[in-house]
């Protein structure tokens, strides 16, 4: 456990599944030095395969007498998907376009396919799914180097580079499959938290990018956080598969809102909900009936008397409130630790400092861009 | 079936009683061995020592498809040589392996064949050599490590992120791409051998200070791997430089998933430097023989071991409760296990994290760190039973496949 736990919230019924927060992440993260097939960011379409093919079923996590279960290691080629590309270069010379690879896989290859018959009840909602950041991790737990770790200041679950072997343990102790294993440094690597990003009071890149504005971050002991609400005061937002036994630190508002269903006759029937509440009891547990309940009794609330705390919370106003990651307490974190000042991984991106001297795309005229 | 067993017994015994005096007798050669390939004519000056190794199965790893590949892994025979020139000396090793594993692919479920050497950094006292999982608290060992990688490349490419984009997301072409192409190439790191220093699972930390230098090579031919290792006698942390000192060895099949305690692993081997007198002069006596009743000493192990360690089929005491004894008899010296019955926190074997098994924590910790061994102290038995329950201990291995 770390002194704090910084936590992130996510709305499901604001999530449109544009995959924003999948390419911010991406071309922060992810687009180079191997880690190219990784997603540390996904968002994935329930009911569905999700990413990596059938995480949900790949073992991992501890039982209920608190022993890590074995689990396995995806592949990329069946389970992941090969990043596959086009021949650009040789349409010039008058070849056919085609894929670099037969692609057999990917990310979202059953997006929006759901499940049941349209139109009467067919239905799906998108998954955004991060490293849960655990209080118990899988990938902690089962690295028999001591190589991944939790940090005090945020409880943040870091891959130390210079541990790691490239044993991949950790890939089959993650029940969410959330840890990579990185086959050009034959090291594993997860999602970060954006901790360069939050340690300078900067929301993680996915949530900073979300256009449906679904994601609120902050400190789960701050009461006066909007994350601490939606948690601890309304209890409406839910961990997901808190039966794995890790302890998830990103919570989520169960979609409450989905359009009835049609009978035979294509007649609305009264009262039905597309969602079944036992394949979302599957992924939050029990505790999505009471929090649905609290969602739509806040919604007639409003509609009565004009005010709820909550609707306002998930309306989501501004950034400045969905975001409570305060700097200074990093910087006094810091000076009280005696850590020195970190170096940024990748400082293109910190603050829009550096992005006038990019050379991303041409070493020797930056100017040009 | 009692008198069978007895028989088999006496053979595992006699067995383990001719292996206890293997030595590998490393020859002095003319000229420099600080670079040897495993192809060198050098290596005709010495001849080979076989030298067991076991399956380790002291913890149970959370790899369900590994587990699955390994659950009948029997012990391999390997042979090894040893040269020295008064400086530097030479290991080699050569073991059958019908898979071939290079992890050079853009995959996330290939693993690579592999070899080690491990030595005790103390061992002038053969009764307290370091544990044979890679050291102890307090008894470090010296472990060279090499992996059969294609390319691998360092996380953070020495800080400069344009050469580690992706060719397909560069935007020049031909020449120009090719160049690029190269340049990130060239930064690879196609030879992974590493040194490491370490007291005990999950303590192992990699020697980069250059004050450890090994050179290691592998070559596969004809369904054998030979791996040499050639290193200065005497260097940080290590001295080898005297007429007899302990050696062990490990092999991975990366085909059958090995990684990390997931190996075949051999006990302490006498290495002597044959020709070498003066100065250092010690005799280490490994594995020592122990006259001790089989039979008596299974009945001891069945009334005072089972509750929480388990052994071949002897399965009585709950999953990760303690280190399996399946194949202690192999890679476990006889030194080593008496010291255990009479001191269990002489040696702790860290075993599994802390958090992965929380009712089964090897050993108690407090707030210094310091570590007790949940075992009890077995030093009430009187002589005879413990001689007789570590001659049955030695007959605790696999078979040879």
């Amino acid at each position: 456990m770390s002194s704090r736990q910084l936590a992130m919230v996510m709305d499901l019924n604001k999530c449109i599944g544009c995959q924003t927060c999948t390419v911010a992440c991406k071309t922060q993260w992810t687009n180079r030095n191997g880690r190219e097939y990784m997603y540390w960011n996904n968002v994935e379409t329930f009911p569905g395969s999700g990413y990596p093919k059938k995480w949900q079923e790949s073992g991992g996590g501890f039982d209920a007498a608190g022993d890590l279960k074995p689990g396995i290691i995806p592949t990329i080629e069946s389970d992941y998907g090969v990043p596959w590309d086009y021949n650009y270069e040789e349409l010039a010379k008058g070849l056919e376009f085609s894929p670099s690879i037969e692609p057999t896989w990917g990310p979202n290859w059953d997006e929006d396919e759901g499940a049941g018959n349209f139109p009467e009840d067919n239905y799906f909602f998108y998954i955004p799914r991060i490293c849960n950041h655990c209080s118990n991790p899988g990938c902690l737990s089962a690295c028999p180097r001591d190589a991944v770790f939790k940090r005090d200041q945020d409880g943040v679950v870091l891959v130390d580079l210079d541990r790691c072997q490239g044993y991949r343990y950790c890939i089959a102790g993650c029940p969410y499959k959330k840890i990579y294993f990185n086959p050009k440094i034959s090291k594993s690597e997860k999602c970060i938290l954006c901790f360069p990003r939050i340690e300078q009071g900067l929301p993680p890149a996915c949530a900073q990018q979300c256009v449906g504005r679904i994601r609120f971050v902050g400190f789960l002991d701050d009461e006066d956080s909007q994350v601490y609400k939606l948690v601890h005061k309304y209890k409406v937002a839910l961990p997901l598969r808190s039966d794995y036994g890790t302890e998830p630190n990103v919570y989520y508002v169960p979609p409450t809102e989905a359009p009835p269903k049609f009978d035979a006759n294509g007649k609305i029937i009264e009262d039905s909900t597309r969602i079944p509440i036992v394949e979302l009891e599957k992924l939050f547990g029990e505790e999505v009936r009471g929090a649905i309940k609290t969602v739509k009794d806040e919604i007639k609330k409003r509609k009565e008397t004009g005010e709820s705390e909550l609707m306002d919370l998930l309306i989501a106003y501004n950034h400045d409130d969905m975001f409570r990651l305060d700097n200074d307490y990093y910087q006094d974190y810091a000076k009280k630790s005696k850590l020195s000042p970190f170096k940024l991984i990748d400082t293109r991106y910190s603050s829009g400092k550096n992005s006038k001297s990019m050379k991303f795309f041409n070493p020797s005229s930056s100017e040009a861009y | 079936m009692k008198r069978f067993l007895k028989i088999t017994m006496i053979v595992c015994l006699l067995s383990s009683l001719l292996l206890a005096n293997e030595t590998i007798k490393a020859m002095k050669v003319p000229g420099n061995v600080s670079d040897i390939s495993p192809t060198s004519k050098a290596w005709l000056s010495a001849t080979y020592q076989n030298v067991i190794l076991y399956p380790q199965t002291t913890i149970k790893t959370n790899d369900r498809d590994a587990n699955e590949l390994n659950i009948n892994n029997g012990a391999k025979k390997v042979r090894v040589k040893a040269i020295y020139d008064g400086k530097n000396i030479s290991f080699l090793i050569k073991w059958k392996d019908s898979t071939q594993s290079i992890q050079d692919t853009y995959s996330s479920t290939v693993y690579a064949d592999g070899f080690a050497m491990q030595f005790p950094v103390e061992y002038k006292n053969v009764d307290r050599l370091p544990y044979i999982g890679m050291g102890s608290k307090g008894r470090a060992v010296i472990i060279h490590l090499q992996k059969a990688t294609g390319d691998i490349y360092e996380p953070n490419g020495g800080d400069d992120v344009y050469y580690q984009i992706n060719e397909d997301n560069q935007n020049v072409f031909e020449e120009e791409l090719q160049k690029y192409i190269d340049e990130v190439k060239s930064r690879a790191i196609n030879d992974y051998q590493r040194v490491f220093i370490s007291e005990g699972f999950r303590s192992m930390t990699q020697i980069k200070d250059n004050s450890t230098i090994g050179k290691m090579q592998m070559i596969y031919k004809n369904g054998y791997w030979r791996g040499s290792l050639s290193r200065p006698l005497k260097a940080e942390y290590l001295n080898l430089n005297s007429s007899v000192f302990p050696i062990a060895f490990a092999v991975w099949d990366g085909d059958k998933k090995n990684r990390a305690g997931l190996k075949l692993l051999s006990s302490w081997i006498k290495v002597n430097l044959v020709g070498k007198s003066g100065e250092n002069k010690i005799a280490i006596d490994l594995n020592s023989e122990v006259k001790g009743d089989v039979v008596n000493g299974a009945k001891i192990a069945q009334n005072n071991c089972t509750a929480c360690h388990r052994y071949k089929d002897i399965d009585m005491a709950p999953d990760y409760m303690a280190p399996n004894l399946t194949n202690i008899g192999g890679y476990a010296t006889t030194e080593y296990l008496m010291e255990s019955i009479i001191d269990p926190n002489a040696v702790i074997v860290p075993g599994y994290n802390r958090n992965a098994h929380k009712n089964f924590y090897w050993y108690e910790l407090d707030e210094d760190g310091v570590r007790t061994s949940i075992m009890p102290s077995y030093d009430w038995l009187d002589k005879k039973s413990r001689e007789d329950l570590v001659a049955f201990l030695k007959t605790l291995k696999a078979e040879v496949k």
